[in-house]
């Protein structure tokens, strides 16, 4: 045989059984499967499916509209039907919380099913290398599925040497806040669980529950990384809980309120008919606010450069070492949702909530601009991850209290000079 | 102060050109290959899998002493049979130039290093033993390691299975290219 029949490829082709398109010039094996009329330069083809995607949702969020209004006159109905009935009106209102609960809990567990899938693929894609590819049925959508029912049917393991009670407790410390954490979060106009004036005190306090867990996991554990890992987390979750929440307090001062719908909602409008009025527009104030926000967040989330609790290369896995099985899977469960709920945070925060970017966008109903928001800041998250080496222990903490608390204490100096200069 | 402002800024503008090459990344081809159903084509210097070819070899034995590892082992063919004497007054007849010269050929794979110096000493033109772009070698027994030709056997030779102890074709484990490139 001579060099013709393994000569690179001339143009990109599909190859069905993995869905990926194979780029000219590799070398590869002149196999028939290759052959495909749905052949497409590789780019087009992703820009084609990128814009599909997305195309396809707004399509779908236009034409299901705005859920939040819907909802009051559902509930009079159910209201109306108990009258009739001489139902207690008592009883709708506990199962309609019921229910809206129902929903809510399932807020953090498929946004872990998904991000733990994104992440993946961005990590591989990051990496020059593709990620999952076999489960489900495009990339390897249903992989996370496919691991959760793994870890369902694992043994759990408690060391001899754990104090079990603790040891069995920890994972639902963790888990609990990071669900009822979401009771006040706002994910479109008129969908909240809780509509609570103090929401943001609500956020931050409850958020900070998870501590305990973490630390009463590594404590638990008879494991000495355990122990460590607890013992840097609780010191790093709590020096970044001040700028975080200093970071904020610009925001508040500018709303006028700690409902965290109502800061959304206050941002509503346009400077000049287009610049929304968003506070990371702000001049200055907001931007570092955001920022702050952002990292202390990525650090609140034990999220890579910020990973020293569960650094793998010093203490295997941290404080999660011992844990298997669907113990293991809480912790990381809860993981996710504090990431998606710092996304949610700062996208009422800082990018207006529902509030269309533009103008002429406002077609989209607001829960799918609290969506895509939301997805761009996890974006970031992910994106952080895999672009930076994790902090030293002692770097951490000055880039804590010589930066960003010094930082943000300043711009809550700048926000009220703001405030002064706009009355 | 200076030095203070100086260094955030230094740290902030590092960051960003990190997170530049990273978002650069995410968006370019990744080079894993999904190996059952993408093949990586190894370059042509590359020694995978030696093929053989039974009508060309003249079974001079070159490979056989070229080879350190003393895998190779070949028998000669029967001469073929010589001609009728020449009868009176006419010229005798031309001797002919039958067939392959070879009668089998052998390579244990237990004991190569593909190193090549089999191919290298083959006077053969095109040469009669040569590496392959195969590096699909998979053996599970020892006596699979070991390749076999006869004649008509084709360049991948036969195995002796471990199922049946009967030599068969190895063509279902040749799954890479049809045929092996020549140099
Ligand atoms: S490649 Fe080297 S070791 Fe293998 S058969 Fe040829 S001469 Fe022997
Ligand atoms: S393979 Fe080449 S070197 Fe070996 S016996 Fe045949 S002709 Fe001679």
């Amino acid at each position: 045989m001579t060099e013709e029949t393994i000569k690179p490829l001339s143009e990109p082709v599909y190859n069905h059984a993995h869905g990926r398109l194979l780029l000219p010039g590799t070398r590869y094996w002149p196999t028939d499967m290759w052959k495909s009329p749905w052949s497409l330069p590789t780019y087009r083809r992703g820009a084609a499916v990128l814009a599909g995607l997305i195309t396809g949702g707004a399509a779908a969020a236009w034409f299901v509209g705005e859920i939040g209004p819907r909802l009051a006159p559902l509930y009079a109905a159910a209201e109306a039907f108990a009258l009739s009935h001489d139902i207690p009106a008592f009883w709708i209102s506990v199962v309609w919380t019921f229910i809206k609960g129902a929903i809510l809990l399932l807020a953090p567990l498929v946004n872990a099913l998904f991000a733990v899938w994104w992440e993946r693929k961005i990590s591989a894609h990051i990496q020059s290398r593709l990620g999952p590819m076999y489960v489900g049925w495009w990339h390897g959508a249903l992989q996370t599925l496919a691991d959760g029912i793994k870890l369902f049917l694992k043994e759990d393991i408690i060391p001899d040497c754990a104090d079990k009670l603790v040891h069995t407790l920890a994972p639902i410390v963790v888990v609990i806040p990071a669900i009822i954490v979401f009771a006040p979060v706002p994910f479109g106009s008129g969908l909240v669980f809780a509509d609570i004036d103090i929401g943001t005190v609500y956020v931050f306090a409850v958020g900070g529950v998870s501590v305990m867990g973490i630390i009463m996991a590594g404590w638990s554990s008879g494991n000495k990384f355990s122990l460590l890992g607890g013992l840097r987390s609780a010191a790093q979750l709590v020096s970044y809980e001040l700028p975080r929440t200093f970071a904020v307090l610009p925001v508040i001062m500018l709303a006028g309120t700690l409902n965290i719908a109502e800061i959304a909602s206050s941002q509503a409008g346009y400077w000049g008919g287009f610049v929304p009025r968003w506070f990371i527009f702000y001049p200055v104030v907001g931007q570092v606010a955001f920022i702050v926000f952002l990292i202390a967040s990525v650090a609140e989330t034990n999220r890579v450069p910020f990973d020293i609790p569960e650094a793998e290369s010093e203490l295997v896995a941290g404080f999660n070492t011992e844990y298997s099985g669907m113990k293991f899977a809480l912790f990381f469960l809860s993981e996710f949702a504090y990431v998606l709920l710092s996304c949610l945070l700062m996208a009422s925060f800082f990018f207006g909530g529902g509030a269309a970017p533009l103008p002429f966008l406002d077609f989209l109903p607001s829960w799918a601009w609290f969506l895509s928001k939301t997805l761009l800041l996890m974006f970031c998250f992910l994106w952080f991850r895999w672009t930076f080496p994790r902090f030293r222990v002692d770097r951490l903490m000055d880039f804590n209290w010589k930066f960003l608390l010094p930082v943000s204490l300043l711009n809550i100096a700048a926000g009220g000079l703001l405030i002064w200069l706009i009355s | 102060m200076k030095n203070y402002i100086d260094f955030v800024a230094d740290a902030s503008w590092n960051t960003l050109k990190g997170l530049w090459v990273t978002l650069k990344f995410l968006f370019l081809p990744s080079i894993t290959v999904q190996y059952p159903t993408e093949k990586i084509v190894p370059y042509p210097r590359f020694r995978g899998m030696l093929a053989y070819d039974a009508e060309l070899c003249i079974a001079c034995g070159m490979c056989v002493r070229a080879c350190p590892s003393r895998c190779i082992a070949l028998a000669k063919a029967a001469p073929p049979p010589a001609p009728p004497p020449a009868a009176d007054g006419q010229p005798a007849a031309p001797a002919v130039k039958a067939g392959p010269k070879i009668e089998w050929y052998t390579i244990d794979y237990g004991r190569c290093n593909f190193c090549g110096l089999c191919e290298e000493s083959c006077p053969t033109k095109p040469k009669a033993v040569w590496h392959s772009l195969d590096y699909e070698a998979v053996f599970s027994t020892r006596e699979e390691m070991v390749r076999r030709w006869k004649r008509g056997d084709g360049p991948w030779g036969t195995v002796k299975r471990s199922a049946d102890a009967q030599p068969s074709a190895i063509s279902d484990q040749i799954h890479i290219q049809d045929m092996p490139v020549r140099k």
